[in-house]
């Protein structure tokens, strides 16, 4: 069955001054948009992608997000999310912001053409997968490594993969990758995994996962054209081995897009601070979503975020007219 | 049944909506041994009713061979959006899925000639004395790649010297094997380079002069 999706980056009047620009299409960017275009802010969504979405579109299905009670494609949730706020007229421009400058009365936000000023901004600009920190390991990126089952998993038709990880995302891919791949070896460094125990139960029962635990990924041998492999070393009896696999994923976390905010606003660990509010520590600035220290990073407290912020930012407008 | 849903259909309308001038889709199909080329005719006769000035124009890979060889055509289903002239842009494999996406941006952007680079890089296309193909690897439910597609495609409409393909790589899996193309999107340039991921346009245009 094929969908087609359409998304396209909207235009903008280069002098305007928005009420808020918020940065970021994920759930809580898009559900911002939505409630501040009902409360007819003149708001502007910049999204990297052309896709909106944010990592909601890289996720194969979502089944804790209320009011579905089968699951639902992460693509057709995100794209429904993103037809619902345009609807409404929010605008969103597929532009990567380049550097921002928030400390004045009028922020300004540049992109690779053009700059945008607006009164207030919302950031959403949520995480991004981490890293294992292998040698070589960002070279075979897309040669052997992903970070994206729904992207790259079709590339592994009755081939053996690894996934490293322990969490929720490493074991909701294995199963999408398991609809191709012939064999998955799910490594984790430790003994017990942080997966809901849901999930944990259906990879159990997949035979074509099998779970290493106590180990950990130390090198990608992907250089050449033969058998590929990955060299491990047990955690607890520190002995060294070597798997073939075809290529491995990784699901290891997220870190936060914080760079563009560092120096301007409060961050704590990468994550940028926030009150009950969605306040950051410059007026004028809200965060939302993934992005902000000690949030959830779920689909649901997402939109939440998105909602709220969009509240206090219509009143912090109407304060200050 | 069709293609494109009522639904999928509104938005194509309002989308085209932009469009000033006409543009032609040259579908090039056979009837045998080609995995998605009638999806691919019926999705162009589809989408071609969304707005009056766009035209869709059949060719067979197989007997219109003088075509194919002007239109540079190695491999279908394949379609080359064509406005005013033709731009290089190509689309080989369905594009279903985000991809779509893709091939409404490039009808837009073929029709009103809007085309959004910077202008370091129109400098830079604009002194291209050799030939450029860029060809973009993807897969229709990779969100990232429209974005690496869209951006050759703008390449390709604003130099001459640039042609520029979307490949939908599940289609063609011995360009898979050919590029080593295990991950979505790649673009490689002139045979030789590549760029993985959807890169920011100011490092496809390093990667590009590399290639020179």
């Amino acid at each position: 069955m094929l969908d087609f999706n359409v998304s396209l980056s909207a235009t903008a009047e280069p002098d305007k001054l928005w009420d808020l620009i918020i940065i970021g299409g994920g759930p809580a960017g898009l559900t911002a948009g939505l409630y501040a275009s009902r409360y007819k802010l003149e708001v502007l969504l910049l999204e990297k992608a052309v896709v909106s979405g944010g990592q909601l579109t890289s996720t194969q299905w979502v089944e804790n997000y209320p009011g579905f009670p089968e699951p639902v494609l992460g693509t057709k949730l995100a794209a429904d999310m993103e037809a619902q706020a345009r609807l409404f007229g929010l605008r969103i421009i597929s532009e990567t912001v380049k550097s921002v400058s928030l400390t004045g009365i009028v922020k300004e936000i540049v992109t690779d053409y053009a700059t945008y000023r607006a009164k207030t901004v919302l950031i959403a600009t949520g995480s991004s997968p981490r890293r294992l920190g292998l040698p070589h390991e960002a070279e075979f990126s897309g040669r052997g490594v992903s970070y994206c089952a729904t992207c790259d998993g079709p590339f592994y038709p009755d081939k053996t993969v690894a996934v490293a990880g322990g969490g929720n995302s490493a074991f909701e891919e294995s199963l999408f990758i398991a609809k191709y791949a012939a064999k998955i070896y799910l490594i984790h460094r430790r003994d017990s995994f942080s997966a809901d125990p849901i999930l944990q139960e259906r990879v159990k029962a997949e035979p074509k996962i099998e779970l290493i635990t106590n180990t950990q990924v130390t090198a990608l041998n992907f250089d050449t054209d033969t058998q590929r492999s990955i060299s491990l070393i047990n955690t607890q009896s520190g002995a060294e081995s070597l798997l073939e696999v075809d290529g491995i994923f990784i699901f290891v976390g997220n870190l936060p897009n914080t760079t563009l905010f560092e120096g301007q606003v409060e961050l704590e660990q990468g994550y940028i601070v926030t009150d009950r509010s969605y306040r950051t520590s410059l007026e004028g600035v809200w965060a939302v979503g993934d992005v902000q220290a000690g949030a959830l990073r779920q689909v649901a407290t997402a939109v939440g975020d998105g909602a709220g912020a969009a509240h206090k930012i219509n009143k912090y407008i109407i304060d200050k007219a | 049944m069709p293609m494109l849903d009522e639904k999928v259909m509104t938005e194509v309308k309002k989308a085209l909506n932009a469009m000033r001038k006409p543009v032609t889709l040259r579908l090039y199909t056979q009837a045998f041994e080609c995995g998605y080329c009638k999806e691919t005719h019926n999705l162009l006769s589809e989408l071609v009713q969304a707005n009056p000035l766009l035209k869709l124009e059949t060719k067979q890979f197989e007997t219109d061979k003088e075509e194919a060889a002007q239109d540079n055509i190695d491999k279908i289903p394949a379609i080359a959006v064509i406005g005013e002239k033709d731009y290089g842009i190509r689309f080989y494999g369905i594009p279903a899925g985000y991809e779509f996406s893709s091939l409404l941006n490039a009808i837009l952007m073929v029709s009103t000639g809007i085309v959004k680079l910077t202008d370091e890089t129109k400098a830079f296309v604009a002194n291209l004395q050799t030939p450029l193909h860029l060809q973009v690897f993807v897969t229709p439910t990779c969100p990232y790649c429209p974005q690496a597609v869209i951006l050759a495609h703008q390449l390709a409409m604003a130099s001459d010297q640039i042609t520029a393909d979307m490949v939908e790589i599940s289609e063609f899996p011995h360009l898979a094997q050919k590029y080593q193309v295990q991950g979505v999107p790649r673009t490689v340039i002139n045979e030789k380079w590549s760029l993985d991921g959807a890169a920011p346009e100011a490092m496809l245009v390093a990667k590009a002069k590399e290639a020179l």
